[in-house]
């Protein structure tokens, strides 16, 4: 036997000592972030009377009132929750997958979404008009959204029980992605300019068309997706080194494939249902964390990338609000300005990781 | 409450006991994979075999005659097309998922490539089987994971990130987390490929000191012929669909490694006890004296294609000597003497003139 005179690390698997000043930091920023992004928008409004909106419930002014509770805390609040729900969902797929570029929209779930609402507002909407149902209406887009996510959903957990190799899922998510495009794009071709500019507007992604009503739902559901994301966390370490690996360290595939892909699925569907596509947030966001962390322990990680991706998000609701005029950037183009850049570092990173080897 | 600990212990014992001699056994296994059209492939079949607890095993056999496949498929892996594994008296098939991987730990040739992961931490995903929901690393824990990381001889590298080491680190490093799974089992596929010399023996000496002092069960396949002669209990010898087994001198009496090299200019060499390229010889040298230099003269001759004897038939003769403590070489060439001072002149002088009988 050989002696054991090396150094007992505390610790070992949390052994992140830059843990205890990161978080903190985070907490720290999320908090401020969200005060600035209160305090932006097309209305100036004092810090003065949004404090006591916040701690008072009542200001001098109701409009700013109104302003302050009914549109900007809601949008806070969603842009906190789909920034935490993107990045969370991208972290699983990266390490699902194996695949550095790997993000919520891998497996499709994003475009079934995207056909759900163009089924409505485009596909059906004179059987619509008849009916007592506006096609229009945010409501009915954000079920139809959940529909066509659920639907690629279960086609990938049907996929999964009869192929085991992870990539061919890969690749049909890929592929059923594509197709749910095609025919949106089809839809897209034979319908009306109001109805195109309805959909127009949904895929363009908004975090301010949240009412408070719908906050309470899309909370509930992406707390739940975050709760499935965290117990998956040990799984999600082991398949850091493959299937076979996970396999022969007695991790059950099958199970951990459907709890990160019922996650994954509960948080992409519902942010893309009530908010449109947001993209390159969970590309970008787990690298991000990864590298500030150096680590890749998911139980450190995820509620890392909670953070983080909140951080982001409400940075990229900030920019997206042109200081001093009532003009606002879609959310969609302030996410992917901000998120490509990272997704050329990494594809640069790798191709020089690869020259090493 | 002592009479059941007591009775637990008991019955522990008894289940050591279960395996007694023979640990695994194979029975009428038929191996290989599904094809997608037309049934199966099998690539060995009715092997029957049987491993002793505290043995070390080499499987070789030529590229693609089913190593792999055959230690996949008792690993449980793959599932056997025919047949049965049994260990320590039952069907594998029959054995839970985590119970499994607590009794066999399995290294494959995969490289595993994962940004910002420790040395430490990879070895402690090695406690999957062991740990709770969350994977917490309790202090038994990490004294299984440190004395695993010294076993290995890793110690050093233990809080090095795993993309800073080379290869040979890396095979270390997976093969500590095997020992942190800590099985009576290890199955291990090449484990020598990325090693060079020194490590290889090192690496050798731990599965020797694993089987023999520790009383765990060691298979592993290598290409390393000469330390797989030397370093195991027991070899199995794969080829053309079926295994020989038995002590590696065994198979060499037998002459059991002749089936190994059918098609190929490899013969194994009783006297050198080595593996050597079979030749055409286009002449003949007789030489004499030093029986060192002869015996190193005669091999770079042999590369050559020019045999060596020691009887005098007359013709081209060499005298191999010293003089004052350097080695001289006396050629006696078409009634010349010439003199050489290394072993590269000489054959780089007889490699221009042609020598005939």
């Amino acid at each position: 036997m050989n002696p054991v005179n090396a150094p007992n690390i505390p610790g070992m698997l949390t052994h992140h000592p830059m843990k205890f000043i990161l978080f903190p930091i985070m907490v720290c920023l999320i908090l401020f972030l969200f005060m600035l992004d209160i305090l932006t928008g097309p209305v100036p409004i004092p810090l003065k009377e949004i404090l006591h909106v916040l701690f008072a419930g009542d200001t001098s002014n109701p409009v700013w009132s109104t302003i302050v509770s009914d549109f900007r805390i809601p949008k806070a609040l969603t842009a906190v929750l789909a920034g935490a729900a993107l990045s969370v969902s991208g972290l699983q797929m990266q390490t699902v997958f194996r695949n550095p570029l790997a993000g919520p929209y891998v497996l499709g779930i994003s475009s079934g979404a995207s056909l759900g609402v163009a089924i409505v507002v485009m596909g059906f909407y004179p059987l619509f008009v008849q009916g007592s149902i506006n096609p229009l209406s945010v409501w009915v887009q954000i079920v139809a959204a959940w529909i066509g996510a659920a639907a690629v959903m279960v086609l990938i957990m049907a996929v999964s029980l009869r192929v085991r190799d992870i990539m061919t899922i890969l690749i049909l998510g890929v592929l059923f992605g594509s197709a749910a495009t095609a025919l949106v794009n089809i839809l897209q071709y034979f319908s009306h300019q109001s109805q195109l500019k309805a959909f127009m507007v949904w895929s363009m992604g908004s975090l301010g068309s949240v009412t408070k009503e719908q906050l309470a739902i899309l909370a509930v559901t992406v707390i739940a997706g975050l709760l499935l994301a965290i117990f998956s966390g040990k799984m999600l370490n082991v398949l850091l080194l493959g299937e076979s690996y996970a396999k022969s360290m007695g991790l059950n595939l099958l199970f951990s494939r459907v709890v990160i892909f019922i996650s994954t699925s509960i948080l992409t569907g519902s942010i893309t249902a009530f908010c449109g596509p947001i993209g390159f947030i969970g590309i970008a966001v787990p690298h991000l964390t990864r590298m500030i962390f150096k680590s890749s322990d998911h139980r450190l990680l995820i509620p890392a990338v909670i953070l983080a991706g909140g951080i982001v998000m409400l940075l990229s609701d900030i920019l997206s609000q042109i200081p001093g005029s009532d003009t606002v950037l879609p959310i969609n183009s302030v996410t992917a300005l901000i998120g490509i850049p990272v997704v050329v570092w990494i594809v640069f990173r790798n191709l020089k990781v690869a020259a090493i080897r | 409450m002592t009479g059941r600990i007591l009775s637990e212990i008991i019955c522990r014992n008894e289940t050591m006991k279960v395996p007694e001699n023979i640990f695994i056994e194979l029975k009428q296994l038929g191996i290989g994979y599904a094809k997608s059209t037309s049934g199966t492939c099998i690539l060995a079949d009715l092997l029957s075999m049987q491993v002793k607890a505290g043995e070390i095993i080499a499987l070789v056999g030529r590229n693609g005659c089913g190593k792999s496949t055959l230690l996949r498929t008792m690993a449980r892996m793959q599932s056997p097309l025919k047949g049965t594994v049994f260990i320590g008296g039952k069907d594998i098939k029959s054995i839970a998922r985590l119970e499994f991987a607590k009794i066999l730990s399995f290294v494959s040739t995969e490289i595993v490539d994962i940004p910002y992961i420790r040395v430490s931490e990879l070895v402690s995903l090695g406690r999957y089987p062991h740990t709770n929901w969350i994977g917490s690393i309790s202090g038994p824990d990490k004294a299984v994971v440190n004395n695993a990381i010294e076993l290995a001889g890793i110690g050093h590298l233990r809080n090095k990130l795993m993309h800073e080491l080379s290869d040979g680190e890396r095979q270390k490093t997976m093969i500590a987390r095997a020992l942190a799974q800590d099985t009576r089992i290890i199955i291990l596929d090449e484990p020598t490929a990325f090693l060079d010399l020194p490590n290889r023996y090192e690496l050798l000496r731990l599965l020797n000191h694993l089987a023999h002092e520790m009383g765990k069960t060691v298979l592993y396949s290598t290409h390393d012929l000469s330390i797989a002669l030397h370093e195991s209990d027991k070899l199995w010898l794969m080829a053309s669909g079926t295994v020989n087994e038995g002590a590696p001198e065994d198979l060499i009496i037998t002459k059991g490694f002749h089936k190994l090299f059918e098609n190929s200019d490899l013969y194994f060499d009783m006297n050198a006890a080595d593996f050597r390229l079979r030749r055409k010889y286009t002449g003949h040298i007789r030489i004499e004296g030093d029986p060192e230099l002869i015996l190193w003269t005669s091999r770079a001759l042999e590369r050559i294609g020019i045999k060596t004897r020691d009887e005098d038939t007359g013709g081209t003769s060499i005298l191999a000597g010293y003089q004052k403590g350097s080695p001289v070489w006396s050629l006696n060439f078409n009634e010349q003497l010439q003199t050489f001072f290394s072993v590269y002149d000489l054959i780089s002088f007889l490699k221009v003139v042609q020598i005939n009988n």
